[in-house]
Formats: C-alpha cells, sequence, structure tokens
C-alpha cells in the first residue's frame, strides 16, 4: 500500500514558516477571528503569543480553551469561521490559523507540556454516553468544575466521529494523545458498552448525578434505491474501515461516490490516496451551492476525482446507476465495482428515553431533556452550532455548564 | 536599461561609482577584491592591514544577528579583527590588484599601534600602489588597548597617529572613526589637524546582541565566555547619518569630505548617506548577508533615483539635506496637523487605535460596528504614530490647525 493515506496532506509550518505567518497577522484590536470560533479557542491571542515568541503561552490558551486543540487545527473548516473575517484579507489572504494552531498543539506534543488540570472534587458525578468530541469536551469541563467523569462509548476504540475522519487529515495518534490528556486528569472510559442495550439508561442515571447523550450521527444513511444491494457501501463505515486498519483495504479500481459534502470529500479523497484508479463523484448539490469546504473540494479534484455537479440518482440496477440532471434533460449512466453513498448520516437513540425531530431533542430550550437529570450534546443537540468537530466542541462546553447548574441547583441529583 | 554617470570624485581621486567595499572580512584577500571589482564595485577598502609584530589570533565563531519576526540581520555583531594574512601577502594583493583594476579605486586600510608603525604602514601600502589610506582608529574589538578604537576617542593620539602617517605617504587619507563617542567632532577635527584629509564614519556600535538563556552567555559562546564587540547592518544606520551629519553642521567641518558608512544595504540607504553629506559609500554587513551582487541594484537604483532628480552628477546631491536637519529648538511649533484616514484602503484592524490609546493620546474613536477609526480633534496632538503602525499606510498628513495665539498662515506650512 502507498503511504500517501497516511502522511498529513498539508505540511505543517516549520520554526521559520510559524514565525513568518504569525508575522502577517495584524494584531487586531476587535480581531474577527476570536470571534468567529465556535470553540472560543481564543485565536487572536494564540498568535500574539506565537508574534512574541511565547510559544509555551499559545499552547496554554489553546489547550485551556479547548481540549480537543490539535484536532480542531486539523479538521476545523476555519474558512468558515476564524480565518471567514480575517481583516489580513484586506490586504491579501487570511492568517493560517488552523496551522498555526497545529504548529502550536505540536509543540506542546513535543515538549511534554502539561497544560490541563482538574478542578477540586466536588463528589458529584456525571456520565456521558458517547466519546466523540461533544462528550469530550464536555468531560474535560466538568472534571475541571470538580465532577468526577465517565464516559461510555458503544465502540472499543473512544472518539466517535473522530475516528472517521482520514489518517491523512487527522492522524490517528493525534486523537490518541488528546484523550489521553483527558484520561490523565481522572475521566473514565467504559468502551464496548451501548447505553440503552447492554446498559440501561436508568442503571446510569443510578450511578450518576447527571447524564449527558452525546450519541453523534455515527450512521450513514441509506437511499431506498440501492437498499439490498451487495454493491453499496455507505460512506462512514468504509472510512472507519479504512482508517482503523490504517489503509489496508482492498479496494476495485472504479468506484461511483454519490454526495457533496465534507463526508464524500474524505471519501474520494481517501480513495485517490489509497491509488483507486476511477473515482466518480456524482452530486446533487450544484458546485455553487456546494455542502463540502472549498478545500476538502479542491483537494480532491486535484487528486484526480471526477465530481459531477447537479445529479439525481434515478435508476439502480446491480453496478449500474443511473443520473437525471436536476434541471436540464440530461442522463448519465456510471457503472462501478463499488458504489458508496455519501449522503448525511442519522445517529441512534435505541434505549436512551428520547426522542428525535429532524434528527435532534427539541425541548426549546438547548441541551435539556424531558428528564432533568438527562442531558444532551453534539450533532443530536439542538443549538444553533454546526454539526462539526468545532461545533460539537462548542456544545461540550455548553452542556457541561447547563449540568453544573442543574446539579448545583438540585434540579439534577 | 538605466545608464547614469556615477563617478565621484573623493580627496581627488576619481571614483567610478561611490561604492565602496569597507575595511572588513569581505576585502580580505586578492580574489575576494577582484570579484567585488568584477561585479562592478567602484573601490575597495583592502581589509585593514596591521603592524609585523602584532599577531591576529581570531575566535571560533565569531559572529551573531539580531532577528526581528522573520528579519534576520536586523543587526549583525562581528568580533574578527584585521586582516590575518601576513603583510607580504597583502602588499603583494595590492600590488596585484592595483596592476588589474587600474580604473577601480583601491584604498589601504592601515592600523598601527605606534607611530613609527603607523608611518611604516603608510609608506609600504604607497609603495604597493595604493590609490589613498584609510587609518583605522576604530575597530571595537581588538585585543591591544593601544589600537582600535580605544585610540579614536582619544584626539591627541588621533592627530599625532594622522602627522605619522602623513610623515609616511602623501596619499590622500581619512580617518575612520568610531561612534563608541559622545561627541565625534573633536576626532574629527584632530584628525584634520593631523593631516587627515577626509573622514569615513561610522566603524561599528559596541554591542552584546543576544544572550544565550539558558547558559547565561553572550553570543556567540567561544568555549564558555563570549565579549563585547562591533555592532552594525541597517539597525545602525540611524546612528551613522546622525554622526555624519552632526559632522557636517560644524562649521569647521562643514566642507570635510565623507565616505559614509552604516547599514547601507539599499540605494535608499545608498542616497540617505549621500545627501547627509558623504562623497562615497562603504559596505560590509549587507555583502556578508547577500554577496558583492548586491552592488548592481544599489547601482541602478541610484541611477534612477539621479534621473528622478533631474541630475547628472551624483555630486549635487552631496549634503542637500544637511541644511534640513536643525536644532529641535528651531523647528516650527505652532502648529499641530492630524491624521487623515483613507476608509477605503483601511483593513479594520484597529491598530492606530490601540497605538493612540496605549502610547499616544486616546485621541482615536472606534466604531465597533463598522470597525473604523476616527479622530477627536480636541485630543489629537498630530504625533501621527497611527500613521506609523497601520500596516496599509491609509492613513495620511491631514488638516493643519494653528495652535491658539500663534500666528501661522495653515497654507505656507510644508509637510
Amino acid at each position: 500500500m502507498d503511504k500517501k493515506y497516511l502522511e498529513e496532506i498539508e505540511p505543517g509550518f516549520s520554526p521559520l514558516t510559524i514565525v513568518e505567518e504569525a508575522s502577517r497577522c495584524l494584531l487586531c484590536l476587535d480581531a474577527p477571528c476570536s470571534k468567529a470560533c465556535p470553540a472560543g479557542t481564543n485565536p487572536d491571542r494564540f498568535i500574539r503569543s506565537v508574534r512574541f515568541r511565547n510559544f509555551k503561552g499559545a499552547a496554554e490558551i489553546v489547550r485551556e480553551n479547548n481540549a480537543l486543540g490539535a484536532i480542531c487545527a486539523r479538521v476545523c473548516p476555519t474558512e468558515k469561521y476564524c480565518q471567514k473575517g480575517c481583516s489580513r484579507s484586506g490586504i491579501d489572504r487570511p492568517i493560517d490559523i488552523g496551522r498555526i494552531q497545529r504548529y502550536i498543539t505540536d509543540f506542546e506534543e513535543n515538549t511534554k507540556m502539561k497544560i490541563l488540570a482538574s478542578g477540586k472534587r466536588n463528589g458529584k458525578s456525571v456520565g456521558i454516553v458517547g466519546s466523540g468530541p461533544a462528550g469530550l469536551e464536555a468531560a474535560y469541563m466538568l472534571n475541571k468544575l470538580g465532577y468526577d467523569v465517565t464516559i461510555y462509548d458503544k465502540e472499543k476504540v473512544a472518539g466517535g466521529m473522530l475516528n472517521f475522519i482520514p489518517e491523512y487529515r487527522l492522524p490517528n495518534r493525534v486523537v490518541v494523545n488528546e484523550i489521553k490528556r483527558l484520561k490523565d486528569l481522572g475521566i473514565k472510559f467504559e468502551l464496548g458498552v451501548s447505553v440503552g442495550v447492554d446498559l440501561p439508561l436508568n442503571e446510569l442515571k443510578s450511578r450518576h448525578n447527571a447524564v449527558i447523550l452525546g450519541v453523534g450521527y455515527s450512521y450513514g444513511k441509506m437511499l431506498p434505491a440501492f437498499e439490498g444491494n451487495r454493491n453499496v457501501i455507505l460512506a462512514v463505515d468504509l472510512l472507519k474501515k479504512i482508517k482503523a486498519r490504517k489503509g489496508n483495504v482492498k479496494l476495485p479500481e472504479n468506484i461511483l461516490v454519490i454526495g457533496g459534502g465534507d463526508v464524500a470529500m474524505d471519501v474520494n479523497t481517501s480513495l485517490k490516496l489509497l491509488d483507486v484508479n476511477h473515482v466518480t463523484d456524482v452530486v446533487y448539490e450544484k458546485f455553487s451551492e456546494f455542502k463540502a469546504s472549498k478545500k476538502e473540494l479542491e483537494g480532491a479534484q486535484a487528486l484526480g476525482v471526477t465530481i459531477i455537479d447537479g445529479y439525481v440518482p434515478e435508476k439502480v440496477k446491480g453496478k449500474t446507476v443511473t443520473f437525471k440532471h436536476r434541471e436540464i434533460d440530461a442522463t448519465i449512466k456510471v457503472k462501478a465495482d463499488k458504489i458508496i453513498l455519501a449522503v448525511g448520516q442519522r445517529p441512534d437513540v435505541t434505549g436512551l428515553g428520547v426522542e428525535l425531530v429532524k434528527g435532534e431533542v427539541n425541548e426549546g430550550t438547548p441541551y435539556v431533556t424531558k428528564d432533568p437529570k438527562v442531558f444532551v450534546a453534539g450533532d443530536i443537540a439542538n443549538s444553533k452550532y454546526d454539526k462539526t468537530v468545532v461545533g460539537s466542541v462548542r456544545t461540550g462546553k455548553e452542556v457541561a455548564l447547563k449540568v453544573d447548574e442543574a446539579i448545583r441547583s438540585g434540579r439534577a441529583k | 536599461m538605466i545608464n547614469k554617470d556615477l563617478s565621484i570624485t573623493f580627496l581627488g581621486v576619481k571614483f567610478p561609482n561611490p561604492f565602496c567595499l569597507s575595511s572588513s572580512p569581505v576585502g580580505n584577500c586578492y580574489d575576494m577584491c577582484k570579484k567585488a571589482y568584477q561585479v562592478g564595485w567602484g573601490g575597495v577598502v583592502f581589509k585593514t592591514i596591521g603592524p609585523k609584530s602584532y599577531f591576529i589570533d581570531e575566535v571560533s565563531p565569531r559572529f551573531d544577528k539580531l532577528n526581528k519576526e522573520n528579519t534576520p540581520f536586523v543587526g549583525f555583531k562581528n568580533m574578527e579583527q584585521i586582516a590575518e594574512h601576513t603583510l607580504e601577502e597583502n602588499l603583494r594583493d595590492l600590488r596585484k590588484l592595483k596592476e588589474e583594476f587600474p580604473n577601480q579605486v583601491l584604498i589601504a586600510s592601515i592600523m598601527g599601534n605606534d607611530e613609527q608603525t603607523w608611518e611604516d604602514l603608510a609608506r609600504m601600502v604607497t609603495e604597493a600602489g595604493a590609490d589613498m589610506i584609510e587609518m583605522n582608529l576604530s575597530c571595537p574589538q581588538m585585543t591591544s588597548h593601544a589600537m582600535g578604537s580605544d585610540v579614536g576617542t582619544n584626539p591627541e593620539l588621533c592627530k599625532k597617529y594622522c602627522q605619522a602617517v602623513k610623515r609616511g605617504s602623501s596619499l590622500p587619507m581619512m580617518a575612520k572613526m568610531t561612534p563608541n563617542i559622545t561627541d565625534m567632532v573633536p576626532v574629527a577635527l584632530a584628525c584634520l589637524e593631523g593631516g587627515a584629509d577626509g573622514i569615513a564614519a561610522i566603524n561599528t556600535i559596541k554591542s552584546i546582541c543576544n544572550i544565550d538563556l539558558d547558559k547565561k552567555i553572550g553570543l556567540p559562546i567561544v568555549d564558555g565566555k563570549s565579549s563585547i564587540s562591533g555592532y552594525s547592518g541597517k539597525a545602525v544606520k540611524p546612528v551613522a547619518l546622525r554622526f555624519i551629519q552632526q559632522m557636517r553642521q560644524d562649521k569647521r567641518l562643514k566642507d570635510v569630505q565623507i565616505s559614509g558608512i552604516g547599514g547601507i544595504e539599499t540605494w535608499e540607504d545608498a542616497a540617505e548617506f549621500i545627501l547627509v553629506g558623504s562623497r562615497t559609500l562603504q559596505v560590509t554587513t549587507a555583502i556578508m548577508q547577500y554577496g558583492y551582487r548586491i552592488v548592481e541594484d544599489l547601482k541602478n537604483g541610484l541611477m534612477h533615483y539621479m534621473e528622478e532628480q533631474h541630475v547628472e552628477h551624483l555630486e549635487e546631491l552631496v549634503g542637500l539635506a544637511n541644511k534640513n536637519i536643525i536644532p529641535a529648538e528651531n523647528l516650527n511649533r505652532d502648529y499641530i496637523v492630524r491624521p487623515e484616514f483613507d476608509l477605503d484602503a483601511c483593513v479594520h484592524c484597529g491598530r492606530c487605535y490601540i497605538s493612540c490609546y496605549d502610547g499616544g493620546h486616546q485621541a482615536i474613536v472606534w466604531d465597533e460596528v463598522n470597525r473604523t477609526p476616527s479622530v477627536n480633534k480636541d485630543k489629537c496632538v498630530g504625533c501621527l504614530l497611527c500613521g506609523h503602525v497601520c500596516p496599509v499606510s491609509a492613513i495620511s498628513k491631514g488638516e493643519i490647525t494653528i495652535k491658539p495665539g500663534r500666528k501661522q498662515d495653515p497654507k505656507k506650512i510644508r509637510l
């Protein structure tokens, strides 16, 4: 197997280029970058620390504000957040904030800094279902507030959706290190336990003063026309498998991908990096309305993925899919060895006692459920944040404060 | 490509252009000087030749540099002393260079340790064919207190040594000044009294560039220790211009011919040295960083500047700024010029606001919604710090206000 999939596709900054990039920053008065970061990582403050050669201070700012700082540095669609309003764009192009953050967190890792600290124990405990970004950030926050935290996950490996993000974008070691920092704080992980199936929610409620459901959209969606087709694989399943096996997956020569979000781009790019000859991605949205980040789209195209926009699958017969254009009279027929469906994900809340409306628990107020002891975070929370890693981190922060408030006020016991 | 006559006469010697290597590591031997001449330098000040009895023994390593953000060589520190080749080798090189490059100027830099050695060295370099002598009275890193900048701060000693050199040679001679002194004028005057024909300024500034924070030793580290030594490069340009101006504004020195030295990297730096009164220019640090090739842009850029200034002879530019640099008490203090913001060019970073508040007079009003600055006229004192911090030069000099009770015509004020 080619090693391309296992190497970070974007090179990091060097000691020279980090200083160059930080010098480009205008060090704004009312930095738009910090206002735009959902996780509150405070980029203007850590870039200023780099500018004044205080790398350790920069690492403290990133880490204390975002327990998943090294992950967000790599996977955050910064073009939509911190970099969007960057004042430097008025001169040429925004500061590459993600990469600066990555340099800082790599520095933190390489110099073995220990930044995170637990708060004074308060004798209370919180159980968190799901070890994805929302659960991890909530755990860090609650630990800092003095709670004993246990994270439960149905998978044997912690990380949730983070384990679906391809290695070239998010190396597994980064996730492992991030989780280790939390374990070092005393946060416990019970893995391979499916709450609501193996372990009743009531049992969890009796163990803890409060429970947070941080289950993500970890299952791929199926389209009716493809149901039962042996040639179809759901995108998230494929991505997870490729990552778990470090790219050692047998793949055919010709693969059709259906979907135009970031997950579809992850599939496209992974397949190309694994030397699949023909990768054809047919997308419902037109380029002008694309959901995937521009960077990921361009990355996939640069690797030679054929992306066709504006088509809907009409007919499926074995390995052949017929698509029709949404507006004009045009039809295309693609025959491939495998068909990857990347048309969205869904959660599974079996046995968790919550009802979903459009994939979210909606009780009017974000993060709460009908049960005063049970809270929700991440993808299934009805928050104003995107269903991205950074959005989930934010919900993790907010739900932690909500839980703390509920326990301290006696609403949750 | 533009081609203008850059020649200039300095101390009676005609230079094809004003750009010379200064006496330093960049003019250390025949091969180096040959290459410099070939690339187009107008003159070479060959690395200082010392007395036979003085043993040159250099340290390793011997340089350090000051960085700022991603700019290295803001300033440069050098511990090297004078030429380490034998006297015979140096004289042979001088002879060979003069033979092969008769039209480019060869200046011998010398440094004695008593009157006799100064005189002898002057005689020897004259016999070797040098066109001019430069007396090095200013190297700050000599291992003998009878040599270098310790001599250059003592007017009497300088005068005596100048007289000695004049006894040994009838060549035009310039004395190279140390900036490690409050006032250079008494030393320059003493040198002229001793027979010097012109002045070269400045030599390097005594410095400590950096300290190794773990080892607690200055840099560069020489077996666990370091020393104070000469600082050069762009960072010293303001100090050099000031010393040259101060000499030129002393009426006893107003016509003295000067070879300007100190942080010249670009044609703009060169033009500044000329405008404060330099006739020739000497360069080292920029060559150490970038090589002899920088002379191409120094020359070409200076030609374009002459064209823009409608000047046919470089000489016409010499000293034009001297009369415009006057004592602070003579400046017009009757008006305030306030900033004008070009909001189309503004990138809304708010740096002007920060600097005005923290380093000025809290006179910029920040519109938080539109992220734009404006000036509070009652508070603004017209310092224009804001204009200096603006990354896109969107702040310029705007409205002029005459201070209350002063009689001035705002239209006649030259901004």
